[in-house]
């Protein structure tokens, strides 16, 4: 351990250090300071203040330069982050740009980063499904990873106490393969989709289900919400922009000044973090080592309890750097398996056909969300030739055909006469990928970052049982549209998609019961290092289907809930 | 007769016949400030000239009152490629010598009419060279694209709702009198 003096050390002390102010890491911070904790959060980017620096909120569609399209340089510069749906001239800056964090890509993988206050959960997609026990289950019905330490009944709680802090609107559907919340009003399902409902459970017999997408906005004035300054959603559907509402749930709008309101935290922006501390005397990890990413000064800070909430991938990049004596090959990593057995989300293909029925109606206004159909194939036994399944997105909107036919008056014309087309409909695929040993992470021997952190290395690919799953999402779906009467159908496999850009990416801190084929216990604290929790992506032994973050939150509550009890006992 | 030498023949006899355009030539005319593109005045007035040609003034604002040639401009300096931006300049500057070649007049001197049938005439005909007929497309449908961008269309033509409140998501029964709006 380098040498310091005692003063320095002393203020540099906290209860509790969380790394990321993301998603997990906001929930980590509100729950910290709320119990009394002093807090500190470290987080490696820019300091994103709550509606101050939202720069283009309340930008009309005229006052973007570029009419929203990413300037040609801009696109060049960032090949990765510009293959990003959501990057936009109007949400770029929340982006990190390539060269802030160059990494290897053994094989091809885009990784979308946003560092900064509130990290990717101004970014996300707010889609918000539990996980049961179908999916918990999953690993060990089907022998793959290792199984879930923990079932839906641990979790349950805790996925009722984050949803009714966040604002989730949805419908109670009632169903296995996914359980209810705590839902808010719902922003409906239209003409179309429900038709589409309807045609799918007679066909399947109840087996399959199109339901409304739950997701994190609000639909009800709740003192809960007052209390946190947010106000309801606005239907603006600009989420990418930040919501001055805060009319969808993000670390910003929500749970950091929550924790902020306490007077517990510390936020520190700029901080990089470099590993984590470890004492060999005091068998525990005392602090975290960190790079200011301006002065590239290093900085130590000291707490009993941190949490490692840095984003999947990151997370693990910590831990990997993080030797000593005791754990050369990174932290909490004896059995050799931290940055295996990582997985994502098959976003690849989608179906899209056209409904000419249901001509007499349309919508009007923007919907921040869709329609969802939960994983309907190999759900209570094994029945196709590939493991697990997809969930899928499913919408539909109105055409409305508008000519940009001729020239001068004519034009002007044709410009303010549009009509009504036929209906769009369209699905897209979000399959559940098998962690594997093979898969892995890992920190290059000699490429180092600007900080001098050893670059990532990512080797992730698809697999045969990830093109099994898209032959059959697209025979699926074309028997369901089909079904339906839907016309032009047309499969879009982007066969060049590298795996990323669903933003999905897990695992390689794994939960486990077993020490051995582990490295995150039921409680998220690695098995070695016992106040050491890792809460983020990089905790999933599974992936499941469901859009993740909803899983984290309530994984992270649940954990500081249990590190504070751990603490009041003395055992960590 | 082809297209072409038809529309040369009108040219012949009413090409001489010149109408003000509503382009601004005063000499305290201010340049726009591009980042890359290295034009003209004279440049800057001919796409001003084919923009008002495109959209031109009606009962509603033109193109150029609304500012889409400066639309375009950003966005073939900013947004395009190198490759892009050469292939748009080249057109743009092939342009006003077929015109006059084709037409016997600089294409800002003709009247309105004259300039929309000219236009008409080298987004159809099939001899239109390759450079000048890509930039005319791409000119068009950045125009078009910029006009639909506007204050001007997005508040009194099709009014866009920044804000639209709470519940604004709802199926509705189409009422066929109704006049559709793109942004509702």
């Amino acid at each position: 351990m380098p040498s310091f003096n005692i003063d320095s050390t002393k203020a540099n002390s906290y209860d509790a250090i969380v790394i990321g102010s993301g998603m997990s890491g906001g929930w980590a911070a509100k729950e910290f300071a709320e119990k009394g904790l002093k807090t500190l959060v470290l987080e490696r980017g820019r300091e994103v203040k709550h509606i101050e620096n939202y720069p283009t909120t309340n930008m009309m569609p005229w006052e973007l330069k570029h009419g929203n399209r990413v300037p040609y340089d801009l696109k060049k510069e960032n090949p990765i982050a510009a293959k990003c749906y959501n990057f936009m001239e109007d949400s770029q800056h929340f982006f990190t740009k390539d060269k802030e964090q160059p990494y290897i890509q053994e094989k091809p993988f885009d990784w979308i980063r946003g560092y900064q206050t509130g990290g990717k959960s101004l970014l996300w997609a707010r889609q918000t499904q539990r996980i049961g026990d179908l999916d918990f289950e999953g690993p060990a019905r089907d022998g793959f990873a290792v199984d879930w330490p923990i079932r839906y009944k641990d979790l349950a709680p805790w996925y009722s106490y984050v949803e009714k802090f966040v604002g989730i609107s949805g419908e109670y559907d009632g169903l296995d393969t996914l359980p209810d919340g705590e839902f808010l009003k719902s922003m409906g399902l239209n003409g179309t989709e429900k038709y589409f409902r309807d045609v799918v459970a007679k066909k399947y017999n109840n087996q399959r289900h199109v339901i409304y997408g739950r997701c994190a906005h609000i639909t009800e004035n709740k003192d809960i919400f007052i209390q946190q300054g947010r106000a309801m959603c606005q239907t603006r559907d600009l989420c990418r922009r930040g919501c001055p509402f805060g009319g969808y749930f993000s670390s910003n709008s929500s749970t950091l000044p929550w924790a902020q309101k306490t007077g517990n935290l510390t936020m520190r922006h700029n901080a990089v973090v470099h590993s984590i501390i470890y004492d060999d005397t005091k068998e525990k990890a005392t602090g975290v080592k960190v790079i200011d990413a301006h002065s590239k000064e290093t900085v130590e800070y000291f707490a009993p309890v941190i949490f490692v909430n840095a984003s999947a991938f990151n997370s693990n990049m910590i831990l990997l750097n993080s030797k000593s004596n005791r754990f050369p090959n990174g932290l909490g990593n004896d059995n050799g398996l931290l940055g295996k057995y990582v997985a994502f989300h098959n976003y690849r293909v989608s179906v899209n056909a056209q409904y000419e029925g249901n001509l007499e109606e349309t919508t009007v206004g923007r919907r921040p969300t869709s329609g969802y159909i939960p994983r309907f194939r190999n759900v209570y036994k094994q029945e196709t030739d590939f493991l697990r399944g997809y969930a899928a997105g499913f919408g539909a909107s109105r055409r409305i055909e508008q000519s940009s036919e001729g020239l001068g008056a004519d034009l002007k014309k044709n410009l303010t006469k549009p009509t009504y087309g036929n209906w769009n409909v369209g699905s897209h695929m979000m399959g559940e990928t098998i962690p594997k040993e093979e898969s892995t992470l890992s920190l290059d021997p000699e490429k180092t970052d600007q900080y001098g952190i050893p670059q990532l290395r990512i080797n992730l690919d698809y697999d045969d049982n990830d093109r099994k799953m898209i032959k059959d999402y697209i025979e699926q779906f074309t028997e369901m549209f089909e079904a339906a009467g839907f016309k032009n159908i047309s499969i879009n496999d982007v066969t060049d998609k590298a795996p990323g850009l669903d933003i999905h990416e897990m695992g390689g801190v794994r939960m486990g019961h077993d020490p051995k084929t582990s490295l995150l216990n039921k409680w998220n604290q690695l098995h070695a290092c016992k106040n050491v929790y890792v809460t983020d992506g990089a905790c999933m032994t599974s992936t499941a289907t469901q859009n993740p973050s909803l899983t984290y939150m309530a994984l992270t509550a649940r954990a500081c809930d249990h590190a504070i009890k751990e603490s009041k006992k003395g055992n960590i | 007769m082809k297209r072409r030498t038809a529309l040369r023949n009108i040219g012949l006899v009413t090409g001489g016949l010149l109408l003000m355009p509503s382009c601004n030539f005063s000499p305290d005319r201010v340049p726009i400030v591009l980042n890359k593109l290295q034009i003209t005045t004279d440049e800057e007035i001919l796409l001003e000239s084919i923009v008002d040609t495109i959209l031109p003034e009606t009962d509603t604002p033109g193109g150029v009152a609304l500012k889409v040639q400066n639309f375009i401009w950003i966005q073939i300096d900013d947004c395009a490629s190198p490759e892009q931006q050469a292939s748009f300049l080249s057109g743009l500057r092939s342009f006003n010598p077929l015109v006059r070649e084709w037409y016997y007049d600089d294409f800002v001197s003709l009247d309105a009419e004259k300039r929309l049938e000219i236009l008409s005439s080298l987004l159809e005909a099939e001899d239109t060279p390759k450079p000048v007929y890509d930039f005319l497309n791409t000119t068009k449908h950045t125009s078009v694209w910029g006009y639909k961008n506007t204050e001007y269309y997005l508040t009194k033509l099709m009014p866009y709702q920044l804000v639209p409140g709470a519940f604004s998501y709802r199926t509705i029964t189409i009422n066929p009198n109704e006049k559709i709006n793109t942004n509702a």
